[in-house]
């Protein structure tokens, strides 16, 4: 115990220079928090848009569906499936927030001499309401029977207002062309200019009129999870669901939408990097003071060796010293550090000066970027910093221990 | 011999080479032209006879895909090579949707929402009425003699028939789909036997083949045109000819979109 208090009080004979190196790795420590809580907002947002936006975290298809979205490969193939049933089921699931179905179809849609082709969507406005964000509440509730939704561009091209009639022309499901005339309940803007320009909501039964589609086969099942980080597993037992029809396939954010797992994969990559960085700065800093602490005080280390303290024990009295070091650094950084992720997760960064209305991966970018708490990442960076501070007292203390006790007393006396 | 005479001599020649040389010049694209001249000469027959001034018929349209097959009667009138009007007569459900193109225009008539919609640039390869065709089809049909080079490729026997084989190539700058496409027509009597359409990458799309040739409104036609796409195998769009009259006098109004609407 004499150790942990010689390491203790060794700390405070020179109070500024232990104060200063407990600053450093309190500043080291708080911006690391606040970077990689900054990094995890970046991913938790990017995570919310790719999936909230419309895709969902997990979906249920056809196998044969994906990627080709071919209008005959529907859930359960020609027998259909009974889709209610199957979302009752999912609703019962503990992990299951919202479960939406969808029709999709290509079609023409015309306001007489101007025609576009369009990507018509066909949902279930109130379930697709508590799951996708592309499309607002309110907006999804003018989806009545007989009308359809714009995307905004795609209404400027028709030169379609709200109310007016479009007709909508499509190669139905079994060879005729599927002709009705929809209503245009409302426009859509979607920031994303590539769905603005090319879609039409309609409601699922309308869909599947037009396209000759039995009432029980839709095309795509979408799931919102509690926890998206947990779409993996909860796509596994999904899958293991009794009621889902033959040849399904589920699959999880993860695979719908790879490139956002790479990028995030990637977010992953720059926290390791940058608690690796700042470790290192904080180590030659450490290096620099325990090195400082040792040759000062050579002279005291050969006298506690010459009254025949243990070589071991000297050393421990250094170590403590370094632990103490960072423990008042670590406690100090992480109080700075909550304070600035308190400001960062409450107003965030406003990066909109840097970048605008950005979209990237397809998926909106707040201009806002908010921090988040990323635990892991905080703990193996205080980990890290701890025993590299130790690691970094160890060198010189060893090197001082082994010093020949009379070199060390004739050694000038220091302060 | 003097240095002059070598002199002679030596103009001798290079006047004789330079002659034949001039003589290869002139007339090697000469020998191209005609050929070139002869395979459009003969597209332009096979077409002129296949098509007439104007024509009025009636055809089946089966179409089969992997998930149905059906059948439609179609009317068709057309005029010159810019303007043609199909309708479709039969089953009772499609009765009256009709299709009109004028030059780079198609228009659709659909009686249930009693709508017409002109196809939009974006949609010309979507496809017609369900078949194989596109929408582009029926403008590019009309045009081959215009877009693309026509070239001989093979001429002779094939299976023991004698044949022309040409290669048609795009010309540069034309606005149409495919990077190349072969016809084979038979010698004694010009009849299409069957058509290859390539993709630009050379790869091959789909194929048409004419058989059941018989005399309508006296001429030797193909009743039956059958396309099959390449990548859909077991699918393929047939275009029997019932009925076929050639050179009518059609009034223009009836390429109008009030015709189109069947008033």
């Amino acid at each position: 115990m004499i150790v942990v208090r010689l390491g203790w009080r060794n700390l405070w004979r020179n109070s500024r220079r232990s104060l200063i190196t407990i600053a450093g790795i309190a500043c080291a420590f708080a911006f690391t928090i606040a970077f990689i809580g900054l990094g995890k907002g970046m991913v938790v947002q990017m995570l919310k848009n790719g999936t909230e936006l419309m895709v969902g975290h997990v979906q249920i298809h056809d196998r044969d569906y994906l990627p080709d979205r071919d209008l005959y490969e529907t859930i359960g193939n020609q027998e259909g499936c009974d889709w209610h049933q199957v979302i009752a089921g999912l609703k019962q699931n503990q992990d299951v927030v919202a479960v939406a179905p969808r029709v999709f179809g290509f079609g023409l849609v015309s306001t007489g001499e101007q025609s576009a082709g369009a990507q018509i969507i066909g949902v279930d406005p109130d379930l697709e309401g508590n799951l996708s964000r592309l499309v607002d509440r309110d907006m999804l509730s003018r989806l009545r029977p007989g009308s359809v939704l714009l995307g905004a561009t795609l209404a400027l091209e028709l030169r379609a207002r709200e109310g007016n009639e479009i007709a909508a022309v499509t190669q139905a499901a079994d060879g005729t062309l599927g002709n009705e005339l929809f209503r245009v309940g409302g426009i859509v803007k979607t920031g994303l200019a590539y769905l603005d320009r090319s879609v039409a909501f309609m409601r699922i039964d309308d869909l599947q009129r037009l396209l000759a589609l039995e009432p029980s086969h839709i095309h795509e099942i979408a799931i919102k999870l509690r926890d998206p980080v947990r779409a993996p597993e909860s796509s596994r037992f999904i899958s293991r669901m009794s009621g889902l029809p033959e040849g399904v396939s589920v699959q999880s954010w993860r695979q719908l939408l790879p490139q956002l797992n790479d990028y995030l994969g990637l977010a992953g990559g720059a926290n390791a990097f940058i608690i690796g960085l700042v470790v290192v700065f904080v180590s030659f800093g450490i290096l620099n003071t325990m090195m400082m602490a040792t040759f000062e005080r050579i002279r005291e280390i050969g006298m506690l060796n010459a009254f025949g303290m243990r070589p071991g024990l000297i050393l421990s009295t250094f170590l403590f010293e370094a632990f103490f070091l960072a423990l008042l650094g670590l406690t100090a950084g992480f109080g700075l550090g909550a304070l600035m992720m308190r400001y960062l997760s409450l107003y965030g960064l406003d990066l909109s000066r840097w970048m605008g209305q950005l979209s990237m991966l397809q998926t909106r970018v707040e201009p806002i970027l908010k921090a988040v708490w990323n635990w892991e990442a905080v703990v193996a960076a205080a980990i890290s910093l701890w025993v590299a501070t130790v690691a970094a007292a160890y060198l010189p203390a060893r090197k001082a221990v082994k010093v020949d006790a009379v070199e060390a007393l004739r050694a000038p006396v220091m302060q | 011999m003097g240095i002059n005479s070598m002199m002679d001599r030596l103009m001798r020649i290079s006047r004789l080479s330079i002659f034949v040389i001039l003589l290869g010049i002139v007339t090697g694209p000469l020998f191209a032209q005609t050929s070139q001249q002869r395979a459009k000469e003969i597209i332009d027959r096979v077409d002129r006879m296949l098509r007439g001034d104007s024509s009025v018929g009636r055809v089946e349209m089966t179409v089969a895909t992997r998930q149905w097959k059906r059948t439609t009667e179609l009317r068709i009138w057309s005029e010159g090579t810019e303007k043609v009007l199909v309708r479709i007569e039969a089953p009772k459900k499609d009765q009256g949707t009709s299709t009109l193109r004028v030059g780079d225009n198609i228009w659709n008539y659909l009686p249930k929402i009693d709508r017409v919609i002109r196809v939009p640039t974006s949609m010309m390869m979507a496809a017609w009425m369900g078949s194989h065709f596109t929408n582009d089809d029926l403008v590019q049909e009309s045009r081959l003699a215009r877009d693309y080079d026509v070239t001989i490729e093979f001429e002779g026997a094939r299976e023991g028939v004698e044949v022309y084989e040409f290669l048609l190539m795009p010309r540069p700058q034309a606005p149409v789909v495919w990077g190349k496409i072969v016809y084979q027509i038979r010698k004694s009597d010009l009849m299409p036997i069957w058509a290859r359409f390539y993709g630009e990458d050379g790869e091959l799309k789909r194929r048409a083949t004419f058989s059941e040739y018989q005399v309508m409104d006296g001429r030797l036609v193909p009743a039956l045109m059958r396309m099959t796409p390449e990548d859909k195998p077991g699918e393929y769009t047939e275009m029997k000819y019932r009925e076929l009259e050639f050179d009518l006098k059609i009034p223009e109004s009836l390429f109008s979109l009030k015709s189109l609407r069947g008033s």
